[in-house]
């Protein structure tokens, strides 16, 4: 077995109560260890602290107890030279081009200058857009700009991608293209990669390892295998293996969405 | 052309014709009063420039213009410091957000007569009093600017490693681009109102002045084109800077 990359040491999370309300419980003791090259999906009901969880591993949150590991080193805050970031809403800046949006990622990481400018446009190649170079973000549909945000990350030539909910906001037949050329992406990278995703068919299609999480306080329920090389095909996506992952990862997700409906309702009540 | 413009006529057209409408409207009422108070707009333009070949109201809108470009400069400047200061983090927003909006809110002529005491009745009080109406609009558009910003900008660039002057630079500034135009525009209406009120008020000279001193010796015709020349600073500066923002807003 390869060394792990990324190991997560019985990491709990409360978050301070809101003026009125009480403290939240997000993550409750969780372990995990994630190997150098593995995709991994984090999949759990709305609210049991996949997002906190990819934010303690990436250094933007300090766990309150408990500590993420990179390469055998704690995590105390943001990796920028390890860690890439990809967010569910455009953290592109809408006055920059897309091929400066690139560069200035590149700036904060500390690329010296006349270095960026090759290395943002071999990015913007790689995801296909070098012909948008010179648009603005607001000129882009929806699928471009994570496109665009994608050849940021990727630009940073980190060894870890966290990615949270990076399609959530495009339609289903874009996101399932988006999925594929994921997936070839990664073939050749051999970046490791965290997805928080809220499909079924995305986590079955993209992961080596999904990870179930339990209602508020988030726990691991299951691990879930997805034996099958990288890139995966359509072929693969419409077999039976396929559905039959799918619909026995719906089987376990199910009573945990069930609970966690009930939990938001005794919240509210 | 959108299903508005092949139907309405165009903006500009109706605009023209409103200002013309509203100068005939000048020109009836003009006549009908008395010529004490009250000045056709004709009258104004035929006889009314004469007042631009005098020295002194030469000199007086050249005094004029002068303080108004310094007082504009420093109510930007300070403003500028002053709004980022507050935005600065939570706690600075909270302690003195109120007590910006608390200044701003009061009448400032009511203590126009400590600026005198302070600067003397000189172009100093002037260019102070024009500061303190400017600077407040740069502020609260700057602070408004500020927490404007989406956070998850933020958290990216934090993310990629961004130190705090980074984030200034590369996303705290060029978002705040806009609402600084929001502000100098403002700034610079309310610079030339804190300048006149005390120049009519508490000073010998400049443009102030000689509205009052027209107004005080019934020559309407001269106040009225005193006051357009008034009006066309006013216009070319807020029609400058309203060009200029375009340009630097090219990406909204
Ligand atoms: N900054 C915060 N302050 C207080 N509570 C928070 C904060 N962030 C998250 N929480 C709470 O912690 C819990 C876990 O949040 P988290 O964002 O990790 O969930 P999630 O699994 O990512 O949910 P989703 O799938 O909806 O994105 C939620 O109940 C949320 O209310
Ligand atoms: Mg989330």
């Amino acid at each position: 077995m390869a060394e792990s990359l990324v190991r997560v040491e019985s990491v709990s999370h409360t978050f301070p109560a809101p003026e009125g309300g009480k403290e939240v419980l997000a993550l409750d003791a969780i372990d995990m260890e994630i190997r150098q090259g593995e995709m991994v999906a984090f999949i759990g009901p709305s609210g049991c602290g996949k997002s906190t969880l990819l934010n303690v591993i990436g250094g933007m949150i300090a766990p309150t107890s408990g500590a993420a590991l990179v390469s055998g080193q704690a995590v105390r805050g943001p990796l920028p030279k390890q860690i890439a970031y990809i967010f569910q809403e455009s953290a592109l800046l809408p006055w920059a081009t897309v091929l400066d949006n690139i560069k200035v990622g590149l700036e904060f990481q500390g690329v010296p200058k006349d270095e960026r400018g090759p290395i943002a446009s071999a990015a913007l190649k790689s995801v296909g857009l070098e012909a948008f170079a010179a648009s603005y973000p607001h000129q882009l549909s929806g699928g471009m700009k994570q496109r665009v945000a994608l050849a940021r990350a990727l630009s940073l030539r980190t060894d870890i991608l966290l990615m949270d909910e990076p399609f959530a906001a495009l339609d289903e037949q874009t996101r399932m293209i988006f999925g594929e050329d994921l997936s070839r992406l990664l073939a050749s990278e051999r970046k490791t990669i965290i997805l928080v995703t809220h499909s079924l068919a995305e986590a079955v299609l993209l992961a080596d390892r999904i990870f179930v999480f339990t209602s508020r306080p988030g726990r691991i329920k299951a691990v879930l295998t997805i034996d099958e090389p990288h890139p995966r095909t359509p072929d693969f996506m419409t077999s039976q293996r396929f559905s039959e992952l799918r619909n026995e990862l719906y089987e376990l997700l199910r009573d945990e969405v069930l609970a966690a409906i009930g939990n938001d309702r005794q919240g509210l009540s | 052309m959108s299903l508005q413009s092949s139907r309405l006529p165009h903006p500009m057209v109706t605009r023209i014709a409103v200002i013309i409408g509203l100068l005939i409207l000048w020109e009836i009422f003009g006549r009908m009063g008395t010529s004490l108070f009250f000045s056709p707009f004709s009258k104004v333009v035929m006889s009314g420039h004469e007042i631009f070949y005098e020295p002194e109201v030469r000199r007086a809108l050249l005094t004029t213009s002068g303080v108004l470009a310094l007082a504009f400069i420093l109510s930007l400047a300070l403003g500028l410091v002053l709004g980022l200061s507050i935005a600065m983090s939570k706690f600075t927003y909270q302690t003195f957000m109120p007590v910006l909006l608390l200044l701003y809110a009061i009448p400032q002529i009511t203590i126009l007569p400590l600026f005198v005491l302070y600067f003397g009745n000189g172009p100093a009080s002037k260019i102070a009093f024009g500061v303190s109406h400017g600077m407040f609009p740069v502020a609260v558009s700057v602070i408004a600017g500020v927490q404007g910003i989406k956070p998850i900008l933020l958290t990216s660039a934090a993310s990629m490693g961004a130190t705090r002057a980074q984030i200034f630079r590369r996303i705290t500034l060029p978002y705040l681009v806009p609402s600084l135009f929001t502000g100098m525009r403002l700034a610079s209406t309310a610079a030339l109102l804190g300048v006149l009120l005390a120049e009519l008020y508490a000073s010998a000279g400049g443009v102030g002045h000689f509205t009052r001193r027209f107004s005080e010796t019934f020559q309407p015709d001269k106040l009225y084109a005193l006051i357009g020349a008034l009006a066309i600073m006013a216009i070319v500066i807020n029609e400058s800077m309203r060009r200029l923002e375009k340009r630097f807003s090219k990406w909204r």
